[in-house]
């Protein structure tokens, strides 16, 4: 009994450390599971470009930072609900998104690719780079819900049988152990956690960038609830700040071996 | 077991978060279970149909989506609720660990009402009678005669109900709250190990609920200790 009236008064304490911050204090929303743009280290340490470029922009506006982790297909909700202030999570500035809250200026480019076996013999693309429908059709085709991505081949391959997952690790995961023939992600991600391992070894880019702007928009941004357009406008100087004085190209370099900026990017895994 | 290491604090804190909404949703499903039986069992067709709407409700929607609702709706709601009494309050949230707590509290309790709601019937009537008969306030025969005899009908489920606790704690990792599931997904988007972390996790659950498991064993066993005799 003991026991439990101290683990009872422990989560009364631990309720009273998350008591709503005071003012200066911005509250960052992120999935804290998508290295290596915001995870956690084994140190319990915040980590990854989304972070440094949270941390760039909370040094260059004065406020203080906290970090709440929250799944992808609640990010929206969870923005919308006040559980948060931003979304510093590498989400894609898209039309739809922006009924629903503000954006940013993009700090990095936003495009997919498609995964593939490499002995599966596909030919999903024609020479000008534009996909095949045909060519998807009775494939098993794995997608990140609520993603850009998903979007777009909802859009533009209707024969694909759509298999839907709640984040990279297990798509890559199932593609790996055949419950899927191809997978569309992020590039950079997929190139250092999978691409260049030994688990992805039998697996390539079966597509070229795909980048449409009217599916993935003009990059990834920071998201805010609509009305903060003083706190908008302070964003958008310190991001614009960062990409002058070059700090977002330093933080990409930290986790990248390429360009991740609009301006500079050069394509991965080729 | 070196891939894990520096993430064993990781899980132990997970643990005792875990631990911690274990707590506070028993409380809550046994307090709520105890009502809604009294309730259901009583004159009052006002209560009745009020306990009957909440185990319908509580029992019949999936756990997930009561999470899910409590942990975006009750924000909103409970804002809206404040105002009126204090309206410069411009917004109170419910923090992931009590939303969750409270989520899986109410909804184990529904099904502790129709445990305890059993158990209650299953006390002699007699008994209950003898005691007015021996002028017991109210109160005494709740505490002395239909208290305990109660609680050994109720206990085999009583147990069940603790690992349905146990398991449902799995399920806050999805509103954001550091549990051990939550560390494992952590880790795993580090270290690229599913398998291991996920056994991990499986075996911390499986050390937990072994616990609970003979703690109702030897509860049923005190229960029961007035009948050994008479076997």
């Amino acid at each position: 009994m003991k026991f439990m009236i101290g683990l009872l008064s422990a989560a009364i304490v631990g309720l009273a450390g998350t008591m709503p911050a005071h003012a200066e204090t911005l509250r960052v929303g992120m999935e804290c599971t998508y290295a290596p743009f915001n995870y956690r280290t084994p140190e319990g340490e915040m980590a990854g470009y989304d972070v440094d470029v949270a941390k760039g922009i909370a040094e260059r506006i004065g406020v203080d930072l906290e970090y709440v982790c929250q799944e992808w297909d609640g990010m929206l909700p969870a923005l919308l609900a006040s559980k948060f202030d931003l979304i510093v999570a590498s989400m894609s500035i898209t039309e739809e998104r922006k009924q629903k809250i503000d954006f940013s200026i993009p700090y990095r480019v936003s495009l997919g690719r498609i995964l593939g076996a490499k002995d599966a013999g596909l030919k999903l693309f024609d020479d000008a780079g534009k996909p095949n429908p045909e060519a998807f059709n009775g494939l098993r085709f794995g997608v990140e819900r609520a993603s850009t991505y998903a979007k777009w081949v909802e859009a533009k391959l209707p024969g694909a049988e759509i298999v839907l997952y709640d984040g990279a690790q297990p798509m890559l995961l199932d593609l790996q152990n055949g419950r899927i023939d191809i997978a569309i992600t992020n590039p950079m991600k997929a190139y250092l956690d999978f691409l260049s391992k030994e688990n992805g070894a039998g697996f390539e880019f079966v597509s070229p960038p795909i980048d449409e702007v009217e599916y993935f928009g003009p990059g990834v941004g920071v998201g805010l609830r609509k009305g903060n357009d003083e706190l908008l406008a302070k964003i958008d100087k310190a991001l614009e700040d960062m990409i002058k004085d070059g700090s977002l190209e330093k933080y990409s370099s930290k986790y990248f071996p390429f360009s991740i900026q609009p301006s500079g990017w050069k394509g991965v895994g080729e | 077991m070196s891939l894990l290491d520096g993430w064993w604090d990781d899980f132990f804190f997970g643990l005792l978060t875990v631990l911690q909404v274990f707590c506070i949703a028993l409380v809550i499903a046994v307090v709520c279970g105890l009502l809604g039986a009294s309730a259901k069992l009583s004159n009052s067709r006002l209560l009745r149909g009020i306990a009957q709407a909440y185990t319908i409700v509580f029992r019949g929607a999936p756990e997930l989506l009561v999470l899910l609702l409590f942990y975006f709706g009750m924000a909103i709601t409970l804002t809206w609720f404040v105002q009126v009494f204090d309206p410069s309050v411009k917004f109170i949230d419910l923090p992931p660990f009590w939303a969750g707590s409270i989520a899986i509290g109410l909804i184990v309790g529904a099904y502790m009402t129709e445990t305890f709601r059993g158990a209650f019937l299953g006390v002699d009537r007699g008994q209950v009678e003898a005691a007015r008969a021996l002028s017991l306030k109210r109160h005494q025969i709740f505490r002395y005669v239909r208290f305990p005899q109660m609680w050994r009908l109720a206990l085999p489920n009583f147990g069940n109900h603790m690992l349905s606790i146990m398991k449902d704690t799995a399920l806050v990792s999805i509103i954001g709250l550091e549990e051990i599931l939550f560390v494992a997904k952590m880790a795993n988007s580090i270290i690229h190990r599913p398998f291991l972390l996920y056994m991990t996790v499986a075996l911390i659950y499986l050390a937990v609920t072994t616990v609970i498991t003979s703690v109702v064993a030897w509860l049923e066993l005190r229960a029961n200790r007035h009948l050994r005799g008479a076997r």
